[in-house]
């Protein structure tokens, strides 16, 4: 594997002293972490479309897919980025998740009060999203790659997420806002999944 | 499918359209790239209705003309596509549509009215409530678990479905005085419950009832009116222990103890108590236990294992006179009565256990006879042990005799000496 690619070997490192077993196995937990989120990401989704009704999560239901405010979808040529530089736009789409996460379920606990699950779901996811993200954080900092920071949302964003979730906002666009925002959960960990994937030893290069 | 025509304004509540926030014009409004879509809206929005009735929705398109228009438009509702006779084209925007006679709404959060362009694309979207207004809740009942808290259980309305989210909200107050107050803690001993967990007066009469709210009304169940001390219940007595009686086949001895949460209070409890034989589920019922903590099984059947419950009625607690609540039963407790070849009655009854005060009117009788025959025939080790064992030894004899004459239990033949039976 390259450095390019995000190679293991950290040029700095005193033979000596490896933290490379550190580090292997922190990637690997993390890796898991992201594989078993992925699943949870796509019983969410499920759980979800279920409870907004036809047309939602029949074949073929397409609303638009446009971008929601602060997170868009990993790029189409985010795969051929460095290792570090995928692993910090991993970080921060995962640190973007969970506000938006929380305005999806607000307004679900109102349109869908009698479904505990899904709402116990979207809380869950926006733990999770918080616990891979500080993960993928904590690989970056190991790797040496954590100084500079993908995008954050900034707050005002986050506040019109939520003003597109609120009471007064129509209830069409807020069920199609909660599937994107559960797609995108979904797309962010698979992908988190697949650039830890590359990293794991023995793993594809 | 609804009917297609023009009729009255639908019975809908408008929302005035508000200002969108930039957010839902990311999601729903901005133009694709490359695609020159238009956006749309359709009113109204996210209206709630009654089932049966009718409604009237436009869906006008905005954007770039040329392409900016009604022709090649459709709708579906919750993912099927509505009959075009349904829609009409008001004007070069506007795509109408009439719907008449309602179905209660398929899911709680709406029904997806959609409104399609010509390539299936989707340009806009509202949710439809449909459902009836709530009926009055009913059938309140309620107890207190050791005077320490209170827990009630309704009907909902007479229909219960009104296909649009229903909110039940237990409310109560002191009948004489106080504020409203509001039950917390749903869904407790079923979907229409709730639990009150603490600060409940004694002494004195509670007003209970429950309103039920949803997006076409309300309602209000009848006024239940108690006092705590009415309604107590308690744990299902402890340390239930059941043993034989000596050599009787035919006799089982129950104790238990006192619910502890309220044994300085019981001191008009009653008592039930039932078993079944092992593979049966019919359970027979003694009633009438009253105040004590033991009691003996008679008329069972030798050699069977039977499973025993007691439950407790904490009945006149702190001079109440209504009937109290029973507790929920004991955990089964199990016990062989000795084997005989001789089958037993199948019926029983609760006796006490010898040396106690009689309960029926044999014994009580023959206790008097034991009594006046240790005055007047000074018969000073006459007791009602000796009486057990007599019984013990009568059965001993019994079966003796029955085999010297060739009784034999059913199902056996006698080969000695005259027929069986």
């Amino acid at each position: 594997m390259s450095r390019r690619e995000g190679s293991l070997e950290d040029p700095q490192a005193d033979s000596s002293i490896s933290p490379l077993p550190h580090l292997e196995a922190k990637i690997r937990q993390t890796h898991s972490l992201a594989r078993l989120l992925t699943k949870y990401a796509e019983q969410l989704l499920q759980e979800y479309v279920q409870h907004q009704g036809d047309p939602f999560g029949r074949p073929g239901f397409s609303p638009p897919r446009l971008p929601v405010a602060g997170l868009s979808a990993p790029a189409p040529g985010h795969a051929g980025l460095p290792a570090p530089e995928r692993l910090r736009l991993d970080a921060a789409a995962l640190t973007a998740l969970p506000p938006l996460l929380d305005v999806v379920r607000r307004r679900q606990a109102e349109l869908n009060p009698r479904a505990p699950r899904l709402l116990l779901r979207l809380e869950e996811a926006a733990r999770q999203a918080r616990a891979l993200g500080a993960a993928v954080e904590a690989v970056l900092a190991a790797l040496g790659a954590d100084e500079t920071r993908g995008p954050r949302p900034e707050p005002a964003v986050v506040a019109t997420n939520a003003a597109a979730a609120a009471p007064d906002a129509g209830v069409f666009p807020a069920k199609v806002l909660g599937l994107r925002v559960c797609g995108l959960y979904r797309e962010w960990v698979s992908r988190t999944e697949g650039d830890l994937g590359q990293l794991v030893p023995g793993g594809p290069a | 499918m609804p009917a297609g025509r023009s009729g009255p304004a639908a019975q809908s509540a408008r929302r005035p359209p508000l200002l969108l926030p930039l957010l839902l014009l990311c999601v729903l409004g901005a133009p694709r790239a490359g695609s020159g879509a238009h956006m749309a809206v359709i009113s109204p929005q996210d209206p709630t209705l009654l089932i049966g009735s009718s409604l009237q929705a436009t869906c006008s398109v905005h954007g770039d003309p040329p392409g900016a228009t009604a022709e090649g438009l459709y709708w579906t509702l919750n993912g099927r596509r509505l009959a075009p006779e349904l829609s009409r084209v008001l004007n070069t925007s506007t795509l109408a549509l009439a719907l008449a006679n309602l179905n209660g709404s398929r899911q709680q959060s709406g029904d997806n009215l959609v409104c399609h362009a010509r390539d299936g694309s989707i340009l806009a979207g509202s949710c439809l409530y449909v459902g009836l207004p709530p009926e009055k809740p009913f059938n309140i009942s309620c107890w207190s678990k050791n005077m320490k808290d209170l827990t009630c259980r309704w009907t909902p309305g007479a229909h219960g479905e009104t296909f649009l989210h229903t909110n039940y909200s237990l409310k109560y107050k002191l009948r004489w005085y106080g504020q409203d107050n509001t039950c917390e803690e749903y869904h407790t001993v079923g979907p229409h419950s709730c639990h009150i967990p603490k600060d409940l007066a004694l002494f004195t009469p509670y007003e209970i009832w429950v309103e039920a709210t949803n997006r076409l009304g309300s309602a209000r169940s009848d006024v239940l009116t108690l006092d705590i001390l009415d309604v107590v219940t308690t744990d299902p007595p402890p340390d239930v222990h059941v043993s034989r009686v000596g050599g009787l086949e035919d006799q089982l001895s129950v104790r238990w103890v006192s619910p502890p949460a309220l044994k300085d209070f019981l001191f008009q409890a009653k008592y039930q108590i039932r078993y079944r034989v092992e593979d049966s589920v019919d359970w027979k019922v003694v009633d009438d236990v009253s105040n004590q903590t033991s009691c003996r099984l008679a008329g069972l059947k030798p050699g069977t294992v039977y499973f025993v419950q007691v439950r407790c009625n904490p009945f006149g607690i702190y001079g109440s006179k209504k009937a109290g609540i029973w507790s929920e039963w004991s955990h089964p407790t199990a016990a062989s009565t000795p084997r005989s070849e001789r089958p037993g009655p199948g019926g029983g009854a609760c006796e006490p256990r010898g040396g106690e005060p009689s309960s029926g009117p044999v014994r009580r009788e023959l206790k008097q006879f034991l009594g006046w025959l240790k005055k007047h025939a000074y018969c000073s080790n006459l007791s009602f042990r000796l009486y057990d064992q007599w019984r013990a030894w009568m059965q001993k004899t019994h079966k003796t005799r029955n085999q010297d004459e060739g009784i034999l239990p059913s199902g056996r033949r006698g080969t000695t000496r005259g027929p069986a039976r």
